[in-house]
């Protein structure tokens, strides 16, 4: 069956066709800004820490890099009190769940993945608690939201991508036609045709982010279609293990899973969220914690392109390598006009470059990317 | 004649509901036993998880506001599971029909304009609109075709969920505040009564009470009644006997519609593809709890919303969900094996059994 209850996830981030700054600017409770005071400061001994997971912390992925974070958390401060609960769904249980950490004394709650309303229904009533939603959208004076600019390590793996690919197709094993998938789609397509302008991308969608099943037959059709670098975002290695057994190449994301394909594996856009969360509850701790953040977090701190696979000829990773090092040294952003969306309109006009929130909610394909219109 | 040789077991086809009730309350204290030795050879302490349970769904303000708010779906589905049950037809699709219910509701909350009385009423009508509208074809089907409803309706549970994300992750998606998967807020809103509870579950504690009463007291209760027991007769006796199975499928549906509704309006304010948390399927569990009685339905559905919260105040408690599921289900599997082992009596082996047997 088809695993819809587990589209709501973090990624998901607003399909709206709306940009962040349209809701960064909406007016709340007719309060120009908000986090002006921070909340109290909590003792280490009587602080309880509340952490929500979308998924199982034994998915070797999104929320297993989670719990490392909370792992972190833990060895920083290890006279507080924990709650952890995996598989939070994405309907009223999860407002009981955020609830439940309030009555039982959190002082704050972080949501690994965005849950909206489910959130603020808990959040506005408990204005002393912290509360943080993974790429969340809405922010108030408990309330911040945070996520990674995924873009920058995916276009660095596009690079990889068109240098190793031979026949110019690249493959994308896809969840759902959301933010994060439109914009992990065209940014590896565009670093793919800086070294190869012919390059296109074909994207299967599986109507899940756990379904090796399906992801194993995605990255098959891929394969027979052409395509000869296999890229997604998918929580498991299925599609990894499909392009090592027919001999062509994969990216993945999340963590370093390169046992389950390491002749295929060339990188995954891998996360790190320890030193993002051990700041975030010390500040939570000191008093210094304030809401009406959000924070993106950018390339190098909390997301990076993993270490090349072993296959990875010397002169690829050189190159792809010398892009990261722009966009960490120089400050270099690739995603600049002119861009024409799949029906040729132009989207972003010549010279204007995108920015991190346009980026952010990215909701449509660019030209030469198929399979993904909605 | 004596010893065990002697003894022999025999089921009884029917059961009083002492009976009923002694072994559920044997069996839940037994699945209770079960759940403290595994949680004990865990590493917990059963007491006083259990006391936790105990103080924070109902020794709590908030407790009681989430009991309240799980039973508003569960009394409504187990309800149209029940009302169904009393012409002998299993309504297996009220998951199907409450997301249909909160579909039609949440339609009109989006896209009608008028004042909050008026709108509430008309969602309310459209979802009980919805949900009978989602049991139509299964019911013809049954009515005119014997086709079987359990499969009809169980199947028209993943069109409605497929619809529902369709148009919560398409047309209908939230395009001002960007919230995840799911259409933008329904501006009218059921009114709250004790924290977050709402009126909502003063309508589904009538619900049960009003469908007993029309049962009981009205001749068209009577021919319900008499249409369960024996078709057949019920026939013989001048019953329109498929028109009132068409009435009480599409009731069925439209309180497992109103259910939606409900959630929509009351507790959740958005149409999304989780909206349903599986409350329909639930509703069978509360109807089989219930035992075919409409008030039944409340106290079915009252354990379940407890077993329910506990689940959730396990987890915050460092349980791992798979170990919550399973003593959830070690509960229900308990229950329904008491259910059985009630029909069951040991009895001295005599010539002629059955009359022993129909003594009890």
């Amino acid at each position: 069956m088809i695993d819809f209850k587990n589209m709501d996830r973090r990624r998901f981030m607003g399909l709206a066709g709306m940009t962040a700054a349209s809701s960064l600017i909406l007016p709340q409770f007719g309060r120009p800004a908000f986090g002006a005071t921070p909340l109290a400061a909590v003792k280490e001994e009587d602080a309880v820490i509340g952490f929500g997971h979308v998924g199982p912390i034994s998915d070797e992925g999104w929320t297993w890099s989670h719990h490392q974070g909370l792992e972190a958390v833990k060895a920083a401060f290890p006279k507080a009190k924990y709650l952890e609960v995996e598989n939070v769904p994405f309907s009223a249980d999860c407002t009981r769940i955020y609830r439940q950490m309030v009555s039982d004394g959190a002082n704050m709650i972080i949501s690994t993945s965005n849950y909206g309303d489910l959130i603020y229904e808990v959040s506005d009533r408990a204005t002393d608690v912290a509360f943080m939603e993974c790429d969340g959208h809405r922010k108030a004076d408990n309330l911040s939201y945070y996520y990674i600019q995924h873009w920058f390590p995916t276009y660095v793996a596009g690079v990889a991508a068109g240098l190793l690919s031979k026949t110019g197709k690249l493959g994308y094993v896809a969840s759902f036609p959301v933010p994060a998938v439109f914009c992990g789609t065209n940014a590896f397509l565009m670093g793919a045709r800086t070294v190869n302008p012919e390059a296109t991308l074909q994207t299967v969608v599986i109507n899940s982010w756990f379904d090796p099943q399906g992801a194993k037959q995605a990255g098959t059709a891929l394969i027979d279609n052409g395509c000869d670098f296999l890229f997604g975002i998918m929580d498991e290695a299925a599609y990894l293990q499909v392009a090592q057994e027919r001999g062509v190449w994969a990216a993945m994301w999340n963590t370093d899973i390169r046992r389950y394909g390491p002749d295929a594996y060339v990188t995954s856009i891998v996360l790190d969220w320890n030193q993002y969360y051990v700041d975030q509850v010390r500040k939570r701790l000191a008093g210094e914690w304030t809401g009406g953040e959000g924070t993106l977090l950018p390339m190098g701190k909390g997301i990076d392109r993993d270490a090349w696979g072993a296959k990875v000829p010397a002169d690829v990773a050189a190159k792809a390598d010398a892009v990261r090092d722009r966009i960490l040294n120089d400050g270099f952003n690739p995603f600049v006009g002119e861009i024409k969306d799949v029906d040729g309109n132009v989207r972003v006009t010549a010279g204007e470059t995108m920015t991190p929130e346009a980026l952010y909610t990215w909701d449509w394909s660019i030209e030469g990317v198929s399979g993904l219109k909605v | 004649m004596s010893g065990l040789q002697s003894l022999r077991l025999v089921r009884v086809s029917a059961v009083s509901g002492r009976r009923i009730l002694a072994a559920r309350v044997i069996s839940f204290i037994a699945a209770l036993a079960v759940g403290a030795v595994v949680l004990a050879a865990c590493g917990f302490d059963p007491l006083h998880l259990g006391t936790q349970i105990l103080k924070k769904s109902l020794g709590s303000r908030f407790g009681l506001e989430d009991l309240g708010l799980l039973l508003t779906p569960l009394i409504l589905t187990g309800l149209a599971v029940t009302v169904m049950m009393k012409i002998g037809l299993w309504n297996i699709g009220a998951d199907g029909q409450f997301y249909i219910g909160a579909f039609a509701a949440t339609a009109i909350g989006l896209f009608v304009k008028g004042p909050e009385p008026a709108m509430l009423v008309l969602c309310f009508i459209a979802g009980a609109a919805g949900g009978a509208l989602w049991i139509l074809v299964p019911t013809l089907a049954r009515a005119y075709g014997k086709v079987d409803e359990i499969i009809t309706t169980l199947l028209l549970n993943f069109v409605a969920l497929l619809l529902v994300y369709y148009v919560a992750t398409g047309p209908w998606r939230d395009r001002t505040t960007g919230t995840v998967a799911s259409t933008g807020r329904v501006p009218y809103e059921m009114p709250d009564f004790f924290g977050s509870l709402h009126w909502g579950f003063v309508i589904a504690l009538i619900a049960p009470v009003l469908f007993g009463l029309l049962l009981r007291y009205t001749k068209w209760g009577y021919e319900i009644r008499l249409t369960g027991a024996n078709p057949e007769a019920a026939h013989y006796a001048g019953i329109p006997v498929r028109r009132r199975m068409i009435t009480i499928m599409l009731l069925s549906g439209a309180i497992a519609g109103l259910a939606g509704m409900l959630e929509v309006t009351g507790t959740v304010h958005r149409l999304q593809g989780g909206i349903s948390n599986n409350y329909g399927y639930l509703g069978v569990m509360v109807a089989v709890l219930a035992r075919g009685s409409p008030v039944g339905v409340i106290a079915g559905a009252a354990l379940m919303a407890i077993i329910l919260n506990a689940g959730i105040i396990l987890q915050t408690q460092g349980l791992t969900t798979a170990a919550v599921l399973a003593l959830t289900g070690l509960i229900m599997m308990f229950t329904a094996v008491a259910d059985q082992f009630a029909h069951y009596r040991l009895v001295r082996a005599l010539p002629v059994p059955a009359a022993s047997a129909a003594a009890g």
